[in-house]
């Protein structure tokens, strides 16, 4: 088990934060709402500059953390671009991006792009996948579109689970900066004379929030080395992630929002854009009750396999 | 992890198997044999150093790495602590006498402890100081060449059966409360100490009153400098950055609830097995917690804001692996041998983990860390 990024990876992911920032940080994903026919433009030259399509995510162990880094740096700025789906694009298939799909309804937030796309379920089954017109503005849709899938194959499993990791890295891009946004909010923002990071009630919020975002960044650590080991259970940890990420995302915009007030309903304010351009990944494809259910029936009568010595975990009596 | 651990975690699960009964819940019951379970399987761990493992070679340890205190602190919980009390005087008295203790000191108490031959209390906690300890008022007066130690201690685990207290006292008044403290290592026998049991639902044992009637002790009992006792007890509680890990306790009974219920288990309601895969991942969040600050520990550089997010993690696992291995076990109560002792280890577990979030600081202590490191300047 590998619990750390390297160093490479986590000064990629600085280098990708400043570089979006440079290019329009907050205002990216607002001009890409404005104009949502220029949004892959806005963003194309930041990600060619920092080498984003030259990473070869299922080819390498240092690749797929910068990978997994220049996704966080992504969802920090809430950058309006699939850039986790192009990532796990598939190595055999020519298509330019992965959109793992479930239920009767495909979908994924790539309106209005153009490229190809390939599609797969949780069990495998992949689909090249064709990108619909989006049915409603970007304000109420964030970019998600219906798919047509063509069938293709059963041989996507090691797809599926690279697909469900690497969005949860921009989620908790997004968890780092809402809570970062909610702490200088209160460190600021004076009520009854004081700043409201001075009233209990408010840390211990903002405490509950950091417990369950430093909890999914260690779990998308481990689920990012076992599908990088193609371990057997690679999916099994993939859908681990993702639980514990929709809970975490459930609870640290909750609170971002009560502490930020009124003010972080409004425009102006970064956290509305980040949690409302967090809604597809945490509803798509699987949201928080599907992703518990088809965890519980994947494991059956077996718990998680971990991996934390030389040898896996067993029940012991 | 390494192989070193790995190994060690196979030799400690094979030691259990041996020694240790199947129904076996804990040192502290009504029943003296489980008592002497615990301290026959101190004997075996000492007797092949595995009791102090952390220890330096000097005083009888092996030096162990991190890693492998971890995979002890986990196999040991996992197994309802067969050490019994030994916990708390191999994790942190030895190591603080080891540190602050005076050569006679060291060669007194030390090797009774590397050898698991003695129970140590904790005397911290009064009627009006629980999470704000500093306010305590067991007071130590001067008396010739020693001292008189009068107050009233509570919660006080093992007290019944401990023949040693580190006891924490006021010495003198001073700006500060922290200020005035220090730190009496002083015999249980004694007559002047009065231990009273509290009846509570964790079992006998767990908590007690400890009354201090005029205690006479020597400047010999004292461990480090009188009035220096806050320092000693900050370290303390550095050695217990991660504390138990209540994380193997709960997933080695999750893990194992499928297999009690066998055919049963496919009867359970969809959400129920739903909320116990979501403790999995929960578990293995905690896991990865306390992985994250032993790393930390093993560089030196623990951050006290990652320490405290590990306790409030894990201590609210505890609490919420019970109540759904409590729901499993009640939905469909287990048959057979098997099946007993694990609705014996549930419930166990369930009582025990109320006091999870209150016991060794409370979890309200834990977010008050977590957010002054959190709100500190950046």
């Amino acid at each position: 088990m590998n619990i750390e990024l390297s160093e490479e990876a986590a000064e990629y992911g600085r280098q990708a934060l400043e570089a979006f920032k440079a290019a329009g940080g907050d205002g990216l994903v607002q001009q890409a709402e404005a104009e949502p026919g220029h949004r892959a433009e806005q963003v194309a030259p930041v990600l060619a500059e920092l080498g984003a399509w030259d990473l070869d995510a299922r080819g390498d162990a240092d690749e797929l953390e910068a990978a997994a880094a220049l996704c966080r740096s992504a969802g920090y700025w809430a950058v309006p671009y699939p850039v986790a789906e192009r990532l796990a694009r598939p190595a055999d298939l020519g298509t330019d991006g992965l959109v793992v799909v479930a239920g009767t309804a495909p979908a994924g937030a790539v309106a209005g792009l153009d490229l190809r796309w390939t599609a797969v379920t949780p069990d495998g089954r992949r689909a090249t996948a064709a990108a619909l017109p989006p049915a409603a503005p970007p304000r109420e849709s964030a970019f998600v579109t219906g798919l047509a899938l063509t069938p293709l194959d059963e041989a996507g499993a090691a797809d599926a689970a690279l697909g469900l990791v690497l969005p949860c890295w921009t989620l908790l891009g997004m968890l780092d900066r809402a809570i970062d946004l909610a702490r200088e909010h209160v460190l600021v923002r004076e009520q009854f004379g004081r700043p409201l990071a001075q009233f209990q009630g408010v840390q211990f919020q903002l405490t509950d929030a950091e417990v369950e975002r430093s909890g999914l960044e260690m779990m998308a650590r481990y689920a990012l080395w076992s599908g990088q080991a193609n371990l057997p259970e690679a999916l099994d940890d993939a859908l681990a992630l993702r639980l514990a990420a929709l809970e975490a995302a459930e609870t640290v915009f909750r609170v971002a929002h009560q502490l930020h007030g009124a003010i972080g309903f409004c425009d102006e304010s970064p956290l509305s854009w980040i949690s409302r351009y967090s809604q597809p990944v945490r509803r798509l494809p699987l949201g928080l009750s599907a992703t518990r259910d088809l965890l519980a029936r994947r494991l059956g009568r077996h718990a998680l396999t971990g991996r934390y010595g030389d040898v896996a975990e067993r029940v012991t009596s | 992890m390494g192989k070193a651990a790995a190994g060690l975690r196979g030799e400690l699960r094979e030691l259990v198997a041996e020694n240790v009964p199947a129904d076996f819940l804990g040192a502290f019951t009504d029943d003296p044999a489980d008592l002497e379970t615990a301290q026959g399987f101190c004997r075996v761990l000492a007797e092949r150093g595995l009791l102090c493992l952390a220890w330096p070679e000097e005083y009888g340890g092996a030096g162990a790495s991190v890693w492998e205190q971890t995979v002890v602190r986990e196999e040991m919980w996992a197994h309802h602590e067969p050490r019994g009390a030994q916990y708390m005087g191999v994790n942190w008295v030895g190591p603080t006498i080891m540190r602050h203790g005076t050569a006679e000191q060291r060669s007194r108490h030390l090797p009774p402890i590397a050898r698991g031959e003695v129970i140590w209390c904790q005397g911290f906690s009064e009627p009006d100081a629980g999470s704000d300890l500093a306010s305590l008022r067991t007071a130590a007066r001067r008396d010739g060449d020693g001292w008189r130690i009068s107050g009233q201690k509570i919660w006080t685990s093992y007290a019944t059966m401990a023949q040693w207290c580190f006891l924490l006292a006021r010495t003198s008044k001073q700006e500060k409360k922290q200020q005035g403290l220090t730190i009496f290592l002083v015999p249980m026998s004694d007559p002047a100490i009065e231990v009273r049991p509290i009846d509570c639902m964790m079992g006998p044992h767990h908590l007690n009153e400890v009354f201090f009637d005029d205690l006479k002790v020597t400047e010999a009992d004292v461990l480090g400098d009188v009035d220096g006792g806050w320092k000693v007890v900050q370290e303390v509680l550095s050695f217990e950055r991660v504390g138990i890990a209540r994380y193997a306790r709960c997933e080695r009974l999750l893990r194992l609830a499928p297999e009690v219920l066998g055919d049963r288990w496919d009867d359970l309601p969809d959400e129920l097995r739903g909320r116990w895969a979501g403790a999995l991942t929960r578990c293995r969040r905690a896991r990865l917690l306390a992985y994250q600050v032993v790393a930390a520990q093993d560089r030196g550089a623990v951050r006290p804001g990652d320490a405290a997010a590990y306790r409030i993690a894990v201590t609210k696992l505890d609490q919420e692996s019970a109540e759904v291995l409590m729901e499993i076990v009640g939905s469909a109560p287990p048959d057979g041998e098997q099946g007993r002792i694990f609705r014996r280890e549930v419930e166990d577990h369930w009582r025990y983990a109320q006091a999870s979030t209150v016991a060794s600081g409370s979890i309200e202590v834990q977010r008050i860390l977590l957010a002054r490191a959190m709100l500190a300047a950046s």
